[in-house]
This record gives C-alpha cells, structure tokens and sequence, in this order.
C-alpha cells in the first residue's frame, strides 16, 4: 500500500461485504416466500424483506463504492487522502443510518416508522428502491457530500489522471440524482417520471462510469498494460455509456402516462445501451491478452474479466432482450425484468466492487495478493456465485415468458395469481440457485480467513 | 505472436475476418457473413488471416445451426402455440447466441494481436 490512508477502504469493504451477506439471506429467504406464501409471516412479511433486499443491496454496494473509491483516490493522485478522518466518522454515520434504517423496516410497521421519523415534514417515503425515512436520505446525501468533499479536494490537489476524472464525474452524478429522491409530485406519471432519474440515471448512466474507473484501475494493475491504451477505451467507453443511458431513460416512460414519442426514443437509444458493456468486455479481454505481468493476484484478474462478461450478459443482454417498446408492452413488469435485474446488478456492480476488494484487500493486510489456498477458495467462491446467478437468470426468464404467454399473450389471459402457481416449478428451482449463490458467498467470506503457502512477486511477460 | 513473415496486411486481414464474423453474429447478418467469406477467399492457408477467416466461417456457421435447428426443432416438436415452447426456445436463443458472441469477441482481440484462438491451437 503506497499510502496509509488508502487503509480506510478496509472498513468500508468489511461493511459492504457484511451488508452483502444480510442482503442475500433476505434474498433466499424472499425466494422461500414465492413458494410458501405463510413462510415467516407475520414476523417477516414479503414486502418488508424485499425492501430490505433490495436497500442493502444499494447501502453496500455505496459502501463498496466509497471503499474503492479511498483505496483508489490517493494513489493515483499520490497523495495521502485529504481529510482521513473525514472519511472514518462518515463511515460510523453511514453505517449507523443504514442499519437504523434497515432494523426501522424489521421492528416497526412502514407507516409507524413514517411517523417516528416525521415524513409528514418532507414526505418522500413510500417509493420502490427509495423507502428510506426522508431523515435516512437527508444523512445519504450528507455522508456523500463529505465523501465528495473529501475526494474531490485529494484529486484537486494531487495529480488528476483520468480514471480520477471518470470517477469524480460519477460519483458527483450519483449525488446529483439522489436529490430527486426528494422531490415526490402529486401527480403520478410526473412522480413517475422523476423516480426513474435517481433509478435509471444512476445504474443505466452514472454507476457505469464508477464500474469503468474501477475496471479501468485493476486492470492496470494488474496487467501492466499502458495507461494511456486503457484511457483511451475508457473514454470511448462512457461516452457511449451517456449517449446511450441518458436518452435510454425513455424505456422506462413507455406506459406511464407520457407522451408517444417515448416509446420510440426510449427504444432506439436503449437498444443502444448494449455497446457500452460489450465495449467493456473487448476493452477487458484486450488488455488482459496483451498483459505484460502475470500479477500474482490471480483471482482479481477472474473477477475483473467475469464482471465485463456478466455485465455484457446481465446488463446488454439481458436489457436489451426486453427493451424494445412492442416487446416491452408485454413483458414490462414480469419474472423477466426481475431476471434482467438480478443478473444486472450481479454483473455489472456486485462484481466490480469484489474485483476491487479481491485486488485491494491482501495488499491492506500487507501482502501482494491472497495466498494460494485463499485465491483457490475465492476461485471457487467466484464460479459458484455466477454460474447459479446465471441459472437464477434463466430460471427467472424462463418464469417470465411463461407469465407473459399466459398472462398478457393468450387468447384467453389467466389472472395474476392463477398464473404465478403455475411458475412454482421456476421458483423452487431459483431458489435452489439462490442457496448454492449463499454457499458461494458463504466461501468467499470463509477465504479471507484461510492460511496457505504464500504467492510469488510479479512476473514479467517476455513480448 | 505473429512473426516477422507475417506482415500487417495479414494481421489486417485477421481482424477484419474476425470483425465480419462477430459483426454477423450481432448487427448484420448475412452481409457480413458474404464480407467473411470474401476475405477468406483472399487469404493464403498456414496464415493467420486464414486461421482467423476459418475460424469465423466455423462459428457462424455451428452458430446457425446450434441456433437455427435446435430452436426450429423446439418450435416444431414443442408446438407453436405452446408457452412452454417458447420458454425453451427464448432462453436458450438468448444465452446460446451470447455464448457465440463471446468466443467470436475473444477472436476478435486474439486476431488484432496475431495470435490463434488458443495458445495452443
């Protein structure tokens, strides 16, 4: 570690592989209640622990974000983190609001903890993804200014590279979208219209620009390939990540109440959001088959060629299989977005913040990379997590055509709940797949803590 | 890696085959497969540009077939008008014809660096 304060990453990355846990244990337990509707009810009923799914997955994946962002700051600005301090109370703050939050959800009733944390004053509760009490989103945007702040003035004053650049840009998106988390008009279709800038804006638009620098930033590392060749990937990367995210927004106004036009913007341009990541993976596989090094770490380079190749799948694909406003009239809302949705997120963030753990975490306990046993381990921590991420995918699609033939294309269209029995099948076996994810995550964490014979220094590759 | 025999026309070659062959798979086929065909016709056996047009021709073609036959074959002894028809058939369309546009993506970068599929190809 070049600089003692990059060791702050330690804490966040420690939090969000915590809250990471918590998330998947909702997650099976969710998969459960598909199929025994009663399962934990009234203790746990479903709505609640979707949104605690679904909360810890945004908090950590902010804590791992945060993480990377300290570990990756002061070296490439060489320099120490402007405030250390700064970033170690925000911690406590962050960690502090999320988990109040999250036992908010658990303890109390959702309207009870409305009126204990005083919603009426500023009433911004009760939205998918964004149930957070509004005095939650006020301490939100509080740690990430101070994140900002402490950040941006490192950057000011060290040197700027362009995966500082790339990653300033989208951390200040990130908290310049978050705001319209607090703006909840009357009207539906406008409160709507405005969600979507925080949900879409952020992971169709300004989280592709923070996964870019992260990916940008291990593989330099790791591969020793010239910076100069991977900036130049990065920016035609974001740029078509923008061209194609931000107008990409209009497949998300198809059927809400706006204006016609949207369904052809919304199509054209999302149709577009594919490139992006299948530039992501052409720009990972060419720098790592042109490496110079044979780096040591060895499982950081498998999570940072895995996370290009199932954000392609989970993201592009998987996006665009639904994107297109005559097949999205009827899948919109099915099994198959929540495929897209699992295997996206899986791909596309999950995996990028576990490349940067994988890469940065033995070099903060003071080692080049984990040792061989661990790396092992963690090998296989990485294939069982994506391969049934990949089967709770398909599982999920297949789920989702089904519901949509019966439910939206037949002649003869079974209601809602007539149709999700006859999905079962789909469900006991996503929930098959989310168990093998769990052992998956179960030995990743077990890896950190696995003694073994210790790996070599760097190896150069003779051109 | 490429050696010295081997000039830049070839390596030029190699891409643009390996580019016909992923750009069939994806934006425009049929056109770019006739465009693959056509280098393949220009190239010379033992090269790596004919390495790399044979290779592409390979996985365009078993991609239509895997992709093609398989699915039409679902689709006819699953039935057209059965749901679970199509279960089958958009899954395995998807991930199938993703799986193909990896590989031809990895020949792709392989081509531009000279290099054969595998190392020990």
């Amino acid at each position: 570690m070049k600089y003692e304060s990059q060791g702050i990453a330690k804490m966040y990355f420690i939090a969000a592989i915590g809250l990471f846990v918590g998330q998947i244990l909702f997650g099976v337990t969710l998969g459960l209640q598909y199929v025994m509707g009663d399962f934990l009810f009234p203790a746990l009923p479903f709505n609640v622990a979707r949104m605690v799914h679904t909360n810890l997955l945004i908090v950590w994946l902010l804590f791992g974000f945060m993480g990377s962002a300290y570990y990756l700051v002061p070296e490439e600005s060489e320099r120490e983190l402007f405030a250390p301090w700064l970033a170690k109370l925000m911690f406590w703050v962050f960690l502090a609001a999320g988990v109040l939050t999250i036992l908010g959800y658990l303890l109390v009733p959702y309207s009870t903890l409305a009126e204990m944390t005083m919603n009426h004053l500023l009433p911004t509760m009760g939205r998918e993804f964004l149930e957070q009490p509004t005095i939650t989103k006020i301490g939100i945007v509080i740690v990430v200014l101070a994140f900002l702040f402490n950040i941006g003035m490192t950057i000011l004053t060290g040197k700027k590279t362009v995966i500082t650049l790339v990653l300033m840009t989208g951390l200040i998106g990130l908290a310049v979208f978050f705001l319209f988390a607090f703006y909840v008009p009357d009207n539906l279709v406008l409160d709507k219209y405005f969600w979507w800038f925080v949900i879409h804006l952020w992971v169709e638009g300004v989280w592709e620009l923070i996964m870019a620098s992260l990916l940008a930033y291990v593989l330099i590392k790791v591969t020793g390939v010239d910076r100069e060749v991977i900036e130049k990937w990065l920016y035609i990367i974001i740029a078509m990540a923008l061209i194609s995210g931000i107008l990409g927004t209009g497949h998300h106004f198809f059927w809400i109440g706006t204006p016609d036009y949207w369904q052809w913007i919304g199509s054209i341009f999302s149709a577009l959001e594919p490139i992006p990541f299948f530039m992501m993976t052409l720009f990972a596989f060419n720098v790592v088959n042109k490496r110079r090094r044979d780096h040591p770490n060895k499982v950081a380079v498998l999570w940072a060629l895995g996370t290009a190749v199932m954000a392609f799948l989970g993201a592009g694909v998987w996006g665009f299989l639904h994107t297109l406003a005559p097949v999205n009239y009827y899948t919109h809302g099915t099994q198959i977005t929540a495929a897209h949705g699992h295997m996206a997120f899986y791909g596309a963030y999950v995996m990028v913040v576990l490349t940067m753990i994988s890469y940065s975490m033995p070099i903060m306990r003071g080692k080049k990379a984990a040792n061989e046993s661990a790396q092992i381990l963690e090998m296989w921590s990485f294939w069982l997590m994506t391969v049934s991420m990949v089967f709770i995918t398909l599982f999920l699609t297949g789920a989702g055509v089904l519901q949509v033939y019966l439910q939206r294309y037949s002649e003869n269209p079974l209601p809602f709940m007539v149709v999700q029995e006859k999905l079962e099948i789909f469900y006991w076996l996503r929930e098959a797949a989310g168990l093998i994810f769990l052992i998956g995550l179960i030995l990743y964490c077990y890896s950190f803590f696995v003694k073994g014979k210790e790996v070599g220094v760097v190896e150069a590759i003779a051109s | 890696m490429i050696n010295k025999s081997q000039d830049q026309q070839q390596l030029k070659n190699a891409s643009n085959a390996a580019l016909a062959s992923i750009l069939n798979l994806t934006l425009l086929p049929v056109i770019s497969f006739i465009a693959l065909y056509l280098i393949y016709k220009k190239t010379t056996p033992n090269n790596i540009d004919h390495y790399h047009a044979v290779l592409g021709i390979k996985i365009n073609i078993i991609a239509a077939v895997v992709l093609f036959l398989v699915s039409g074959l679902m689709i006819l002894f699953g039935g057209f008008n059965s749901p679970w028809t199509w279960v089958y058939v958009i899954s395995y369309f998807t991930i199938v014809h993703t799986a193909f546009i990896i590989i031809a993506l990895w020949a792709l970068v392989r081509s531009w660096s000279g290099d054969k599929l595998f190392n020990n190809s």
